[in-house]
């Protein structure tokens, strides 16, 4: 039961970071913030600049 | 004890594999069971992950745990952050596994499943992974430096300058390449186009959702959108069966061609959280989920393989791409076995979130070994379809004749039954008008998964619904590349240009921007285009150019890689990088040859030319073919350009060690606490 607690944290994790959620947990977190509309917008907009000037894998 | 018992794993490791590849040896002319090639595959993977990466780990690199990592030392909670290793390695999976694991191998079952899996297997263990593995020690011994830095550095501005133009071509014929896999799979499908069309206002929904009604909530938001895609599925049937709305979304290979291009253009202008990103947050899951649904499901239902080992096609008449098994395998599965793209994820994102200069082989070698086990359930899927069936589907109309009769009789004469009727009952299961000629892989792919999945979950009844959801899955996340690599390379076309005039490098200056979209479009557009009106497919011509220029970069990576260990070690451990390069510069060489020189038409661009010339056809596709041979020709002359440099400079590296001179950053002791980890 505590091993497949661990596999299903490891997977919910995966998925948050795929999902940027993690992400912009941590930029909360360092910048002292709580979650809001303007804070995800400001966010994600600079993320997915980053995201996308990078070359993706065939 | 544990000692013993972990010696006897690993015994029983070997044991598996040993059974998988003699099972697949002795099965002469006698259909084999998937499962020994999965039980090859997995049994090599994990001797392969076990000892030679250990060995790399080790001996080669000397990985060191106590060395704080760039997460660590250059911590700025957005791009640098260091992450739990599985976490990580799932991230850096996600990122390296795109179409070419699954087309590649699809596509290169026209010689059999034996040279596919062998390569797969082999090209995995001691190329691909080790490639993937020493580019991200070097980015994380260098503060998560950039392949093209690495170059720039490591072998001079020429290194720096091919990386750059190189990532740009691949872009462009990639992007050409996979937009005809969705053109091809589309052509003629009502349902297939109701859905991918459905996807984009679901994704508009998805921006607008997650911009102002729930910020931030992207799991929840994927959860909707998914949900929607198979409602979209769901009534893409109701279309398809309709009298009055199937005309509406029943499109030829030239209108899709022409959605395509301007979908592109205007996916790369619009702003990126409306269209973009939320369908790549949606593309990224159901890719996730496919994967560990199609293992599932080859694991659970075990097909048989109806492919023989080899088919009459090693000869290199093949009708899918023509040419010989070397060195047309080894280009045609690129990603799976060895990609040179990877190295760009490896030098991306990846090194700036490791914890633990240790986690590099999991993550590093082991994802790659698992797009190798994808690979290898591509391969499966394909190959458990009758072969006959198979080349009904990938054989253009150009060499199998353009009616069903012609073709099912073409395909039969080859020794691989196949009846016009029985193709019509296989499209009528699975829900198209026909399947003939539908060359790119996609549907075949669809049509082997279909299968497996119908055979676990819903039998024949629901093969259609399947069929569909593995031709949504493969669109879904291809024209997420078409999307985003466009931007990419607009991106890359601009920073070109910049040096040439210095507004063109601004990323916000209109008209550079629309200007650079404009001639990336422009060019992937033309080369989709040429793809087809190619009486032979388009396939023959582009998925070549795509895996030597794919070949190219790898190995640019792998001098990179050779350089840094020269640096480090001498000569002793060179051939780890140095023996897969020398491989790969013989096979790159030989195709970029062949598909210039060739005097068969079918494999030789110029030789293809001439031909179109004496029977008069239209100017634009001699010019198409001579295009063909200029982009190959200039391949050819940058991998000469990496081989020449890289020579020169190990020359002088081992001719004068004080020359020798790590351009790693400082040792740090890493003070990150177990729960970090």
């Amino acid at each position: 039961m505590k091993r497949l607690r661990a596999v299903w944290k490891v997977v919910r994790g995966l998925m948050a970071e795929l999902a940027d959620e993690r992400a912009y947990g941590r930029y909360l977190e360092a910048r002292g913030e709580r979650a809001t509309g303007a804070g995800w917008r400001k966010f994600s907009e600079a993320r997915m600049r980053a995201k996308y000037e990078r070359p993706r894998c065939c | 004890m544990k000692r013993v018992a972990g010696r006897l794993v690993w015994a029983a490791a070997a044991i598996v594999a040993a059974c998988g590849f003699g099972a697949i040896a002795m099965a002469r002319g006698e259909p084999v069971n998937s499962v020994w090639i999965v039980l090859a595959a997995v049994g090599s993977y994990a001797l392969g992950y076990r000892f030679y990466g250990s060995f790399l780990a080790a001996k080669v690199v000397a990985l060191d745990a106590r060395r704080a990592t760039p997460a660590e030392r250059l911590r700025d909670g957005h791009d640098f952050e260091p992450t739990n290793k599985w976490i990580l390695f799932g991230h850096h999976f996600a990122a390296i596994a795109g179409p070419g694991p699954l087309v590649g191998p699809t596509l290169a079952a026209q010689f059999g499943y034996l040279p596919g899996t062998l390569w797969i297997i082999f090209g995995a263990v001691l190329g691909g992974a080790v490639q993937d593995f020493v580019i991200l020690f070097c980015s994380l011994r260098r503060d998560g430096k950039s392949l093209g830095q690495m170059a720039r550095e490591e072998t001079g501005k020429v290194g720096g300058f091919i990386a750059m133009v190189t990532v740009l071509i691949i872009m462009i014929i990639l992007l050409a390449v996979v937009g005809l896999v969705v053109v091809n799979a589309l052509k003629g499908s009502p349902w297939g186009a109701f859905t991918i069309a459905a996807t984009i206002p679901i994704a508009v929904f998805m921006g607008l959702y997650l911009r102002y009604v729930r910020p931030g909530r992207v799991l929840e938001c994927s959860a909707i959108g998914f949900g929607l895609v198979v409602a979209a599925l769901a009534g893409g049937r109701v279309v398809a069966q309709s009298a009055e709305w199937a005309p509406w979304f029943t499109y030829g290979g030239l209108a899709l061609c022409g959605a395509l291009i301007v979908y592109g253009f205007l996916a790369s202008a619009l702003p990126v959280w409306l269209l973009l990103a939320p369908r790549d947050y949606l593309s990224t899951f159901v890719k996730l989920g496919v994967v560990v649904l199609l293992a599932a499901g080859v694991v659970g239902l075990r097909p048989q393989m109806e492919m023989p080992a080899l088919t009459r096609f090693v000869d290199g008449t093949g009708p899918v791409f023509a040419g010989k098994i070397f060195p047309f395998c080894f280009i045609t599965i690129a990603c799976g076995a060895v990609s040179g793209f990877h190295a760009l994820i490896s030098s991306g994102t990846t090194p700036k979130m490791m914890a633990r200069e240790t986690h590099a082989l999991a993550v590093g070698y082991g994802s790659m070994l698992l797009e190798s086990l994808v690979a290898i359930m591509a391969l499966v899927a394909a190959g458990s379809l009758a072969p006959g069936v198979y080349f009904a589907v990938n054989a253009p109309a150009g060499a199998v004749g353009a009616t069903a009769e012609a073709a099912a009789r073409t395909i039969s004469g080859w020794g691989y039954p196949v009846t016009a009727a029985g193709m019509a009952e296989l499209a009528r299961t699975a829900g198209e008008a026909t399947l003939f000629n539908r060359t790119g892989g996609a549907p075949s792919l669809a049509l082997g998964m279909a299968r497996i999945f119908s055979g676990v979950l819903g039998g024949p009844r629901v093969m259609a619904f399947w069929y569909h959801f593995a031709i949504m899955f493969e669109a879904l996340f291809i024209l997420t590349i078409i999307d985003a690599g466009t931007r990419v390379g607009r991106f890359m076309l601009q920073d070109l240009l910049g040096h040439v005039w210095e507004p063109m490098g601004r990323a916000s200056w209109k008209p550079g921007m629309i200007g650079t979209s404009a001639a990336v479009v422009a060019g992937w557009g033309w080369f989709l285009y040429q793809g087809v009106i190619d009486p032979l497919g388009g396939i023959n011509a582009l998925w070549p150019l795509f895996g030597i220029a794919n070949q190219l970069l790898a190995a640019l990576a792998l001098s990179v890689g050779t350089t840094v260990l020269v640096k480090m070690h001498g000569a002793k451990y060179a051939w780890v990088t140095a023996g897969p390069l020398a491989w790969l510069a013989a096979v790159t060489f030989t195709a970029g040859a062949e598909k210039i020189f060739s005097s068969d038409p079918h494999i030789g661009f110029l030789a293809q030319a001439r031909v179109l010339e004496q029977t008069g056809t239209a100017a634009g596709q001699i010019f198409n073919a001579r295009l063909d041979a200029a982009v190959c020709a200039v391949l050819m002359v940058l991998v000469a350009a990496v081989l020449a440099v890289s020579v020169r400079l190990w020359a002088g590296l081992l001719w004068r060690p004080e020359a020798r001179v790590l351009r790693e950053a400082p040792f740090e002791l890493s003070r990150l606490e177990a729960e970090e980890l």
